[in-house]
């Protein structure tokens, strides 16, 4: 399968912070009773394959320390690997953990998608289609340009 | 205390007045001193604009001179904050490249010697998110803990459950939970209740006036204020009646003061100096007020009603055990469930119904 070179997933992993003080805690995320997470089986217009959290290792930045009150951590970030793919994601886009949580699902979502997908995928698909938008426009605007140009110079002409 | 800032901040933050639109020159009556302006022009043969980047860089490095934690976590909530942002990654590339205005430099300047005296960052922004909320924080009154959202899930959760099991072939009206928060603090559980369950009204209560103010205060800003009654009461000192003006309660939700007291001590300077002790001392083993909770509960809550409370991990086995040796409470431990630390975190307890 041809996995497609079109997006650079460094783009939302930033340097991996050097985390020696903290450690890692290494979660594997079990499902409570109550989910509390469900990853979307459909994000908005996108069908998407659904994740199953049994194959996501989830990492937080929080230390060793008994957590809860008795401590004051500020870094909400959230570190998702999806196992079978090892693609990884970190989220760091808000100060809620459980937002962060959320979003760095969806991101993955997306991105495992179109590692087993490729062009099938409704993402890569998107994106092309919002490419040959773009492109689009830029042509048409440099059209629009020229034309303008040329209609200058023949001005030009007619007054001398 | 050791602070690099002042000399190398100067240096840094000099920069000659035609690169930076907006900033005063000394000739349009700005205030920079003799010391301050020869600074200035010394360093106007380095184009030194400043931007985002360089700004968390500098200030990681003064706060880890200074021994403060976290300090490239801080000067990036700092950075963004200034920046209009919530988070150093939700910046665009464009921000991030764009150089800081004086005044934005000495926004962060302000902020970044607070954290120095180390302040916690939510004190220092005066603000924090607690899920899909943006809330005042103040000193002393407790920060919310990322923890606690899940709490607020599985009372949401609980909720919506009953909901669904009514199972009737008749449309029911939509239930009105009536919910009884202890210790409010901030109002982070309050007020994400009201969001997530509409139809909800919740009784807030904290001992502490400057809690009850600040709560009242974030109802307002998110327009919640007429679905919430906030009562400054302690709840050890209280009966049972001045709850119950709403009628009996659906759900009891606390996130009580439940550190050891002999852990005291070893809390981070950060909360030490700044947070209110009182919403984190739970006495010899934790569960002073956890006691008072439960032993108030039944008589709050209707049958099958639920309390939800957010513990020490070492509690949930001494909470079952106290229970068990307070049947006439008729409360069972029914569930615990774990942080996103895999640490138990939560029990979820019931009254029984006669």
């Amino acid at each position: 399968m041809n996995v497609p070179r079109l997006f650079h997933f460094t783009s939302f992993l930033r340097e991996f912070p050097a985390w020696p003080r903290w450690g890692l805690r290494k979660q594997q995320l079990s499902l409570p009773s109550i989910p509390l997470f469900q990853a979307a089986r459909r994000r908005n217009h996108l069908d998407l394959l659904s994740l199953d959290e049994a194959e996501l290792k989830e990492q937080f930045v929080r230390g060793d320390g008994p957590g809860g009150q008795a401590t004051n951590k500020t870094n909400n970030c959230v570190v998702l690997k999806h196992i079978p793919s090892g693609i990884v994601v970190k989220c760091h886009q808000t100060r809620s953990v459980e937002k962060n949580r959320k979003i760095a699902r969806e991101i993955l979502q997306e991105k495992v998608d179109l590692f087993y997908k490729g062009e099938d995928s409704d993402v890569f698909k998107e994106k092309k289609a919002l490419e040959k938008k773009k492109q689009e426009k830029k042509r048409r605007a440099k059209e629009n340009l020229e034309r303008k140009k040329l209609f200058k110079e023949m001005q030009q002409l007619d007054k001398k | 205390m050791r602070y690099l800032a002042r000399p190398l901040l100067r240096r840094w933050l000099s920069l000659s007045p035609q690169h930076v639109p907006g900033q005063l020159s000394p000739s349009e009556g700005g205030v920079l001193s003799p010391k301050q302006s020869s600074l200035r022009q010394s360093c106007s043969a380095r184009p030194g604009l400043v931007t985002a980047t360089d700004m968390v860089n500098h200030w990681q490095k003064v706060f880890e001179t200074n021994g403060i934690p976290e300090a490239r976590e801080s000067s990036q909530y700092i950075v963004s904050f200034v920046l209009g942002a919530k988070t150093f990654q939700s910046l665009n590339s464009k921000s991030l490249c764009t150089p800081l205005t004086e005044m934005q430099q000495e926004q962060i300047q302000q902020l970044s010697r607070k954290r120095l005296e180390r302040m916690p960052v939510q004190y220092v922004l005066g603000e924090w998110d607690f899920q899909d909320l943006t809330l005042k924080m103040r000193p002393p009154v407790f920060i919310p803990r990322p923890e606690t959202e899940d709490l607020v899930s599985l009372v949401v959760e609980e909720e919506s459950q009953k909901c669904a099991n009514s199972g009737l072939s008749i449309p029911v009206p939509v239930p009105h939970p009536v919910i009884l928060e202890i210790g409010c603090g901030s109002g982070a559980i309050a007020l994400s209740l009201l969001c997530k369950l509409p139809q909800s009204q919740v009784i807030a209560v904290d001992k502490e006036k400057a809690a009850v103010d600040l709560t009242r205060e974030n109802a307002h800003r998110l327009q919640l204020q007429e679905r919430i009654h906030i009562i400054h009461q302690d709840v050890s000192h209280s009966s049972a009646k001045q709850f119950l003006l709403w009628g009996p309660i659906d759900v009891i939700v606390s996130n009580p003061p439940y550190v050891f007291h002999e852990d005291m001590a070893s809390l981070d300077a950060e909360i030490l100096r700044y947070e209110d002790l009182d919403a984190l001392d739970g006495g010899d083993d934790g569960m002073s007020v956890i006691k008072t909770i439960l032993a108030l509960a039944p008589s709050l809550l209707k049958d099958s009603g639920s309390v939800f409370l957010e513990v020490d991990p070492r509690h949930p086995n001494m909470v079952e055990h106290w229970l068990h040796a307070h049947p006439d409470l008729l409360l069972t431990l029914r569930a615990i469930h774990k942080d996103f630390c895999g640490k138990p975190r939560f029990l979820h307890i019931q009254k029984q119904s006669r």
